[in-house]
C-alpha cells in the first residue's frame, strides 16, 4: 500500500493536461519500494473498499490528481491522498463510502507524545517500547472497532459518553476468563501455533511452568483478567510428601513468576486471580484427582485436603513477606473463599488469622463470601456466579470448567439523571434505552468474535478455538455479557438532591435503579438466549472519562455533582453502586449497606475498606470478616493499606509520604489499591488521584488498644 | 403503630398463603404492605431488607425499624399476632 508520494524536483511544473502515467511522482509503498504515481490505484482502492461505481471512482481519481498537480506541494503522503479522496466522497454525499474508505492511524504529534510519556488509562501498563507498541495497536484497533465492528448508533453512544465500551483496543478478543488447572494437567501444553508440544507435567515445578505459559497465552487472547479456580486444591496431588521448605519455594516461584511476567513480556502484567479454598469445595469432594503425568491418582480431591491447605498457607507466607523490597505483590491476587464449610473445616481460625495478617500487613487478601448451600465460583475478578446443574456435571471433569465474559459495557448513570430533569418516568425510560444500547453492543461484539472463532485453529483466535475435549476452549454458550454502571450515587444525587449515604429515601432510590436494571437484564436474557449480567465495573478510567464528558455536556449542573478537585481536573464519579468515598461511615455499616446491592449484581461486587497507614490486628480483621459473612449480604471485601516506596534506597514504609522515612529521599512513589489491584500512584489517572484524596480511611474506627490496633466492627 | 411488609413472587407456591395472612391482618386494621419481587419497587424494597427468599414477612415499628421477621417461611397468623402484640 502506498505510504508516501514524492514529486521529482525537475517535474514539479507539471501541467494539468498530462496523463497520470506521465506524472513524475514516486510512491513509497509499505513493501519499502518506490512505485510510480498511478491514478488507477485510487480507482482500484475505491472499487475494492467501497460500493461506488467505476465512473464515479475514475472521476474522483482524476479530480484528486488535478488537485495534487495544481497544489505544487513538494511531498505528499498517502494518508493525505486518501483524505483528499474522502473529501471528494463527502462532496458527493457518499458518507457510507467515505466511512469504508477511511484510514486508521494516529497524528505524528500523538505518536511522539505516546512514545515519550506514560499511558495513564491503565495503571497496569508500564512505559516502554513494548507498552508503546501495545498502545499504538490499541489506538488503531479502537478506531477499527468504532468504525467497523460496532454500528454507528453504538459507536456514537460510546463517543458521547452515554456508555463505555471497555477495551476497544482489544476488540478482537473476549474480555476476561476463568479456567481450571485441570485442563493443562490433563492435556499438557499443546497450543496451536506453538513450536513444541509438552505432555502433562510430572513435577510441580513443571506444572507451574505450564500454568504460567498458558496464562501468558491466554493474556494474548483476552483483554482482561485471567482467573484460576481452586489453585491450591488442583496443585495438591503434585505436592504429596513435599517438605515445607520445598513447598514454600514453589509458592514463591508461583507468585514471582506471575508478578514478574511484565518484565519478561515487556508489557502488561498478567491480571491473575488465584482462587483459593481452605476446605475442599463440596462440588470437588468426590472428583477423581489428576496427578503427575495427567494420570488419575486413584484418590478423590477430598483426600488431598492436607496438601491443599499447606500450599494455601505457604502462598500467604510469601504474600506476607512481599517482594525483594518488602512491597506488596501487585499480582497475582489471592481470592479466598469464605463459606459455611470453611467454618466447619479444622484449622480455619488459624488460617483466617494468617490471611487477615497478610491483609493488614500487605493488603493482598480478597475475602469472597459464598453464603448458603449453593456452590459458587469466582472465576476472574469480575465474574462470579452460582453453579447450576450443568456446571455441577462439569465439575466432575473440572477441565471443562472454563468460562468467560465476552465484553463489558458500562452505563453513565449520572448522564441519565441529567437528561431526566427530575422526572421519574423519563429517568427509567432513559435507563432502559441505555441498557438496550449496551445489549446491542454485546450482540455486535458477539457476531464479530464468532466470525473470528469460525476460522478455527488457523484463525486469529486459534487458542480459543482449540478443541482438546470435544468443545472449543472458549465455550461460547457459557459466555457472559457484562453490563456495568458508574455513578449510581451521583444519579441519585442529581435526581433526589441527596447522596445515597445521606438518607434512607435516597438509598432506597438507588436500590430501585439497580432493581430496574436487574429485572430488565433478566428479561433480555430470555429474549436473546444470552447471559447478560450486571457488573460492578472496575471503572479505572471510565469514572474519570464520564465525569469529564458530563462537565463538557451537562455544565453547569455537573460541576456541582462530579467528585474530586475541579480546579485540578481531578474529577470522577463514584464507582458503580458504591457510597461516596469520603462519607464518614462505620466500615461495617458501609460493608452492610453496599452489600445490599450485591445480590442484584452477579459479577464481582466488592467493598473496599481503606486503611491508610493503620495496621489493625489480625484478630480484629478476622472478627470483621466473620461479621461480614454472618450479618451482611456483601459478596467480597478487601482491606487496603497504603505504602511509600523509595526509588533511592529501595525500602518501603507504611502510609503515603512525600519523602522516604528511611533515607529522606524525595524520590518516592506511593502504592495502594487503585480499583481491584495494587499499583504505584505515579501511574494513576487524574480521576483516581482525585478519589484517593477523598477516600475516608476509617480513622474514627481504628483504635490503638493494649493488644494492638483494632478495626471496629460494630 | 407497627406495620407489616410481605414479600412474594408470582411463581412461589407458598406465597398465596402468605398473602392470605396479610389480607386477614389488614381486615383487623394492621397496616400491611405487599411487595412483588418481580416489580421494581418490590425488588428494591426486598433488597433493602436483604430478602433473598419468598415469602417473607417483616414487622417494623413506627420508625421503620425491623422488630421481627420470617424469611422464606409462612408463619401462622397466631405467630404474627403474638409478635405484633409483644411489640405493642
Amino acid at each position: 500500500m502506498a505510504s508516501v508520494i514524492e514529486m521529482k524536483e525537475e517535474r514539479k511544473d507539471l501541467k494539468e493536461e498530462f496523463e497520470t502515467t506521465d506524472m513524475a511522482l514516486f510512491v513509497r509503498t509499505s513493501e519499502e519500494s518506490m512505485n510510480d504515481w498511478n491514478r488507477q490505484r485510487i480507482v482500484d482502492a475505491l472499487i475494492r473498499e467501497t460500493y461506488i461505481d467505476v465512473d464515479t471512482a475514475k472521476e474522483i481519481a482524476r479530480e484528486v490528481e488535478d488537485l495534487i498537480v495544481t497544489s505544487k506541494i513538494k511531498m505528499i503522503t498517502a494518508p493525505l491522498v486518501r483524505e483528499l479522496v474522502d473529501t471528494k466522497l463527502v462532496e458527493r454525499g457518499l458518507e457510507q463510502a467515505r466511512k469504508m474508505h477511511t484510514r486508521l492511524g494516529m497524528p505524528l504529534y500523538d505518536v511522539d507524545q505516546l512514545i515519550l510519556h506514560p499511558n495513564k488509562e491503565n495503571a497496569n501498563v508500564p512505559h516502554g517500547p513494548e507498552a508503546t507498541n501495545l498502545t499504538l495497536a490499541e489506538r488503531i484497533k479502537k478506531e477499527y472497532a468504532l468504525l467497523s465492528v460496532f454500528s454507528q448508533e453504538t459507536a456514537d453512544a460510546h463517543m458521547r459518553g452515554d456508555i463505555h465500551l471497555h477495551d476497544l483496543g482489544f476488540v478482537d478478543r473476549p474480555y476476561c476468563s476463568g479456567q481450571s488447572l485441570e485442563y493443562i494437567k490433563r492435556f499438557g501444553l499443546s497450543l496451536p501455533n506453538s513450536i513444541a508440544m509438552a505432555k502433562p507435567a510430572k513435577h510441580p515445578e513443571v506444572l507451574l511452568a505450564h500454568m504460567v505459559k498458558f496464562a501468558a497465552g491466554l493474556q494474548s487472547n483476552f483483554a482482561g483478567a485471567i482467573g484460576w479456580d481452586a489453585v491450591n486444591l488442583f496443585f495438591a496431588p503434585y505436592l504429596t510428601g513435599m517438605s515445607d521448605r520445598d513447598l514454600e519455594q514453589l509458592a514463591q516461584m508461583m507468585i514471582f513468576e506471575f508478578s514478574q511476567q511484565a518484565v519478561a513480556r515487556g508489557g502488561q502484567a498478567i491480571f491473575t486471580d488465584l482462587n483459593l479454598y481452605w476446605e475442599i469445595p463440596k462440588h470437588f469432594e468426590n472428583v477423581p484427582a489428576i496427578g503427575p503425568g495427567g494420570e488419575k491418582t486413584g484418590k478423590n480431591y477430598s483426600d488431598y485436603m492436607k496438601e491443599s491447605q499447606r500450599f494455601a498457607w505457604a502462598l500467604f507466607n510469601v504474600f506476607m513477606e512481599g517482594d525483594g523490597s518488602g512491597r506488596p505483590f501487585f499480582f497475582p491476587k489471592p481470592l479466598v473463599h469464605i463459606t459455611e464449610k470453611f467454618f466447619q473445616t479444622p484449622g480455619h481460625m488459624d488460617f483466617l488469622h494468617h490471611i487477615c495478617e497478610v491483609a493488614s500487613e500487605k493488603g493482598n487478601t480478597y475475602f469472597i463470601f459464598d453464603r448458603g448451600e449453593t456452590a459458587k465460583i469466582s472465576e476472574c475478578c469480575r465474574l462470579s456466579f452460582k453453579l447450576d446443574q450443568t456446571d455441577l456435571e462439569d465439575a466432575k471433569e473440572p477441565w471443562k470448567m472454563r468460562y468467560c465474559a465476552l465484553q463489558n459495557v458500562t452505563l453513565n448513570l449520572p448522564r441519565i439523571a441529567y437528561l431526566a430533569k427530575g422526572d421519574d418516568t423519563r429517568l427509567f425510560s432513559k435507563l432502559t434505552e441505555f441498557i438496550e444500547i449496551a445489549v446491542k453492543a454485546h450482540l455486535e461484539k458477539k457476531v464479530f468474535i464468532e466470525k473470528l472463532l469460525s476460522i478455527g485453529e488457523r484463525g486469529p483466535l486459534a487458542l480459543l478455538a482449540m478443541n482438546r475435549d470435544g468443545s472449543p476452549y472458549l465455550r461460547m454458550h457459557r459466555a457472559s455479557f457484562l453490563i456495568g454502571m458508574v455513578g449510581l450515587n451521583e444519579l441519585v444525587q442529581v435526581h433526589t438532591g441527596q447522596e445515597m449515604h445521606q438518607s434512607r429515601q435516597a438509598f432506597k432510590f438507588g436500590l430501585k435503579v439497580i432493581a430496574h436494571m436487574k429485572l430488565l437484564v433478566d428479561k433480555l436474557c430470555e429474549r436473546y438466549g444470552m447471559h447478560f449480567v450486571l457488573e460492578q465495573t472496575p471503572a479505572e478510567s471510565t469514572a474519570y472519562r464520564f465525569a469529564k464528558l458530563d462537565l463538557k455536556f451537562h455544565s453547569p449542573r455537573s460541576g456541582h455533582i462530579v467528585k474530586g478537585d475541579l480546579s485540578k481536573g481531578e474529577v470522577y464519579y463514584t464507582n458503580s453502586t458504591y457510597l461516596n468515598n469520603s462519607a464518614v461511615l462505620n466500615p461495617i455499616e458501609r460493608v452492610r449497606q453496599e452489600g445490599l446491592f450485591h445480590p442484584l449484581i452477579e459479577a464481582g461486587a466488592l467493598t473496599h475498606i481503606w486503611l491508610g497507614e493503620a495496621k489493625p490486628s489480625r484478630e480484629s480483621l478476622a472478627n470483621f470478616v466473620i461479621k461480614t459473612f454472618r450479618q451482611t449480604q456483601n459478596d467480597q471485601i478487601a482491606f487496603s493499606p497504603e505504602f511509600t516506596t523509595c526509588n533511592a534506597c529501595n525500602r518501603t514504609s507504611r502510609g503515603l509520604r512525600s519523602s522516604c522515612s528511611y533515607c529522606g529521599s524525595a524520590e518516592v512513589d506511593g502504592i495502594t489499591r487503585i480499583t481491584g489491584y495494587f499499583t504505584k500512584l505515579s501511574s494513576w489517572n487524574k480521576g483516581k488521584i482525585g478519589e484517593l484524596h477523598n477516600r475516608y480511611r476509617n480513622q474514627a474506627y481504628i483504635e490503638a488498644k493494649e493488644g494492638g490496633t483494632v478495626l471496629k466492627a460494630g | 403503630m407497627e406495620q407489616i411488609k410481605i414479600f412474594f413472587k408470582a411463581k412461589c407456591p407458598k406465597c398465596p398463603a402468605a398473602k392470605e395472612i396479610g389480607m386477614e391482618l389488614k381486615r383487623e386494621g394492621v397496616p400491611v404492605f405487599h411487595y412483588d419481587l418481580d416489580t421494581i419497587d418490590g425488588l428494591a424494597e426486598a433488597s433493602f431488607y436483604s430478602i433473598l427468599s419468598t415469602p417473607s414477612f417483616i414487622i417494623e415499628d413506627e420508625e421503620e425499624k425491623e422488630v421481627a421477621s420470617w424469611r422464606g417461611v409462612v408463619p401462622t397468623l397466631q405467630e404474627v399476632r403474638q409478635r405484633l402484640f409483644r411489640s405493642n
